[in-house]
């Protein structure tokens, strides 16, 4: 069965950017092909994780505020079905890391991780997430979260304007509905990886 | 009498919790981390104990609201046994609810409803 | 203003800040400034103002000791200095005598070393983080000198055994940031509040010496994003101030118009995350929809809806748009109706007036003691607007008022910045048709060198005044920059507000204080 691409309504394949990246990461995934049957339930879950992630409601700094202004009237992240941020990590499916993460929060950020519940996704949201931003010189400012924790999407900008965050939302989803859910994809056993000799994460 | 649709409700409740739980067992995925199993308090661990005496107002608050729970729950089969019964029912649940009014005035006047 | 610094010997230090205290009636602790003074050794910079003749003076207490600096407290005078000198300790490593929490307030309590030491190494290597999570010891330590000049250390216990306690914590939706507030509960009923800050402290201080002064500008707009105009308006008055720019009205009308757009889009997000902590979402939406409009107005100018990078040493970056005087009128007649909106669905609800009257009271000798400048200040009754008092760019030319109640609770709080945005309204109303012509930009020199000394410049913020203290040793870099933050007076004075009150007022008093984490911690 040829691979499918994935489909984000009233918006054309060719539109998004990194199309690579994607095409490359679904040829891994059906590496042993996938029959029918197994491959439309996938595609069934799938719909459904995409279309209903709900974030935490994780704001550090500055691009905290812009988030919040995704959430809001003019730009509304509700029809995407980032329906309501839930508070609390166990119930949360994507953690964006919207703002610096300092050496004292890192702790912090890794413990909320830890406690979300799988599946869960990470965007990183803002310069200062991806690399530390304009604080990259400094003493306390960790330079980039995906020292701590496997990041999906990564949405540069400081702040990055309400449309590309949604734009970063968007290829989040279509990153999900890759994804292959039935015939024992979730239980295979992925290597930790080592960071200043501390396990950091599993997924 | 209706012990048939008891059993199938009672089995139907069972099956549904069982099954949700195999399945989920089966094909969900799968990690855990000792951080999983520790209550979540905004990111920071825990500080002290939980086991500590709590105060008393949380078990008067209990109490009263289990109470008209309960009152609630009684109200349920009378709905259903009332057109059998005619006007004694009502008087006969008359009672009761004035009964328990008479327990909520009081503890209002003993100022169980404020927090102290 | 220009710092002259009176200098107060260390051994009858204590005895002279407290005659300035009850004698000259010098009631407002501005803000201490820590600095490693270099071969002259550690000390600090105390700025004090008299409240009612709003004369400003400035202190300095050095000790020459490096390895083991010692300054006698001043937080039995003013309550504020307490978390100032816990700040000042942390950053420096200066131990305040008499202080009956010296334990650090940005920084992890394992963490070696004191920063913002000119001999401290900030090597990626020096600086790694660690994943663990931090052990915070549960005693605090004072430390006294006796007769001989020895110096005592005094071991407080923070928590008992029996004590309740719980993180309101970096990650929680009313915290509006990450503050962790440590709570000692007792059933309902809060008993005491430990705040730790630091959790977003990017030392932003300390890179500013390294930058020249125009590459300061930039951090600005990132520490209290809601007053990105003010704090970077701020900076660049003192630095104007120091090398003596003057600067054109048309400069001084379009910094007077910004900041006041800024100050209603702060306030609007203000009346936005009250109403969502307490539940009504609502309101919530219905404010972000208007400061959406603020907001487009901004950006046709500079850009930037958020970090705006608007103004720069000698003036404004660009010249206000073509469209700006038409837009700005037409915003101000279409923000005058949402106030009696906004009125209807949230101000007169009963549930808002029980959580809101009563609740939280500051009264206006705490509000001077701790230094909360801004709307909790004004909601007290204390006349701090810096507009009027110390006044800069054209708030002596306008017609405004300044709005204060005399509660002091959450209710008054939240009915100062409702009235301020209306008198912000005036403000630009009064000033849009007028803009002189001229030049948008006085050119300065390529590099930028500000003669040497020290000054102070302060500006009012959206929650507070926000102040520069910059000193200067004649190079393109300064030797020390502070902000005073705005809200780290208010997080200092929320344990003594809430104590005795009830857990949902927390939230209350947290939403009306409207503090902002980034300010904070720097």
């Amino acid at each position: 069965m040829e691979v499918r691409k994935p489909v984000i309504k009233s918006i054309p394949y060719d539109e998004f950017k990194d199309n690579e990246t994607l095409e490359k990461l679904t040829k891994e995934l059906q590496d042993g092909g996938a029959n029918v049957i197994v491959g439309s339930l996938d595609q069934v879950v799938n719909w459904g994780r995409s279309n209903s992630l709900w974030s935490l409601t994780f704001a550090t700094s500055c691009c905290g505020i812009e988030f919040m202004a995704v959430g809001c009237a003019r730009y509304d992240f509700a029809r995407f079905g980032f329906e309501v941020c839930r508070n609390s990590p166990r119930q949360a499916d994507l953690i964006m890391c919207a703002g610096t993460i300092t050496n004292k929060m890192a702790p912090v950020f890794k413990r909320l991780y830890d406690q979300m519940a799988d599946p869960k996704y990470v965007i990183a949201v803002g310069g200062c997430a991806i690399s530390g931003g304009p604080f990259k010189t400094s003493y306390h400012v960790v330079n980039g979260i995906d020292e701590i924790v496997p990041v999906d999407v990564y949405i540069p900008g400081c702040p990055p304007r309400p449309e590309a965050m949604l734009y970063g939302m968007m290829q989040l989803q279509r990153k999900i509905k890759v994804e292959k859910f039935f015939g024992g994809a979730n239980h295979k056993e992925h290597k930790p990886i080592v960071v200043n000799g501390v396990e950091t994460y599993e997924k | 009498m209706y012990y048939a649709l008891l059993i199938t409700v009672i089995l139907t409740a069972v099956v549904l919790v069982v099954a949700a739980y195999v399945i989920a067992k089966l094909i969900g995925p799968r990690s855990y981390n000792k951080v999983k199993g520790e209550p979540f308090e905004c990111g920071i661990p825990t500080h002290g104990t939980s086991w500590i005496p709590l105060h008393v107002g949380y078990y008067l608050f209990a109490i009263l609201f289990l109470m008209f729970d309960v009152e609630t729950v009684f109200l349920y089969p009378w709905a259903v046994v009332i057109k059998d019964f005619g006007a004694m029912a009502l008087v006969s649940i008359g009672i009761f609810l004035l009964v328990l009014v008479f327990g909520l005035a009081y503890a209002w006047r003993k100022g169980a409803l404020e927090w102290k | 203003m220009k710092l002259e610094n009176k200098i107060f010997e260390l051994k009858n230090f204590a005895s002279e800040m407290a005659k300035l205290k009850s004698e000259k009636h010098f009631d407002f602790l501005v803000t201490i400034v820590g600095e490693d003074f270099g071969e002259e050794g550690l000390g600090c910079i105390y700025i004090l103002e008299n409240t009612k003749t709003n004369e400003r003076i400035s202190i300095k207490a050095v000790d020459s000791n490096r390895e083991n600096a010692y300054i006698p407290t001043v937080s039995n005078l003013w309550k504020g200095a307490e978390i100032l000198e816990r700040e000042v300790y942390d950053l420096f490593g200066i131990k305040f005598l008499g202080n009956k929490d010296m334990r650090r307030l940005y920084l992890r309590s394992d963490f070696n070393g004191y920063p913002f030491r000119k001999d401290y190494d900030l090597s990626p290597e020096n600086n790694k983080y660690t994943l663990e999570d931090d052990v915070e010891p549960d005693y605090t330590i004072e430390y006294t000198m006796d007769e001989e000049g020895h110096i005592q250390q005094i071991e407080h216990k923070l928590f008992t055994d029996d004590d309740y306690v719980i993180n309101i914590g970096p990650q929680h939706p009313a915290t509006h940031g990450v503050l962790r507030l440590q709570t000692i509960l007792d059933g309902e009923v809060i008993r005491k509040i430990y705040p730790h800050c630091g959790y977003i402290h990017r030392g932003i201080e300390k890179m500013c010496e390294d930058y020249t002064y125009p590459q300061t500008l930039a951090l600005t707009d990132r520490m209290d994003y809601l007053s990105a105009m003010m704090n970077r308006h701020a900076l660049c008055s003192v630095i104007e101030d120091a090398m003596g720019v003057e600067l054109s009205d048309r400069i001084h009308y379009i910094r007077t118009i910004m900041d006041e757009l800024q100050r209603i889009d702060s306030h609007l997000l203000f009346y936005s995350c009250c109403a969502q902590d307490l539940g009504a979402l609502t309101a919530f939406i219905f404010g972000m929809r208007d400061r959406e409009e603020v907001l487009n107005v901004m950006e046709e100018t500079t850009g930037g809806r958020l970090i705006q990078n608007y103004y720069r040493i000698g003036g404004c970056q660009a010249d206000i748009d073509t469209n700006f005087v038409k837009d700005v009128k037409k915003f101000c007649e279409y923000l005058k109706p949402k106030f009696k909106e906004y009125n209807d669905i949230f101000t007169g609800n009963v549930i808002l007036h029980n959580r809101f009257q009563g609740v939280g009271i500051l009264s206006k000798e705490n509000a001077i003691s701790y230094g909360c400048t801004g709307g909790t200040g004004r909601a007290a009754g204390w006349n701090n607007d810096v507009r009027k008092n110390h006044p800069y760019d054209m708030y002596d030319k306008v017609d405004f008022q300044e709005i204060t109640y005399n509660n002091g609770d959450c209710f008054d709080r939240y009915m100062v910045r409702m009235k301020e945005m209306e008198q912000s309204i005036h403000i630009i109303e009064q000033l849009i048709d007028n803009i002189p012509e001229g030049d948008f930009y006085i050119k300065q020199k390529p590099i930028i060198r500000v003669p040497e000394g020290q000054w102070y410049t302060s500006v009012e913020g959206s929650r507070g005044e926000i102040g520069v203290y910059l000193d200067s040793k004649g190079d393109k870099t300064p030797y020390r920059l502070k902000f005073r933050p705005m809200g780290l007076p208010l997080v200092s004075a929320m344990d003594e507000i809430l104590r005795g009150e009830k857990i949902a007022d927390l939230i209350s008093v947290g939403a009306t204080l409207d503090y902002v984490i980034p300010d904070i911690d720097r």
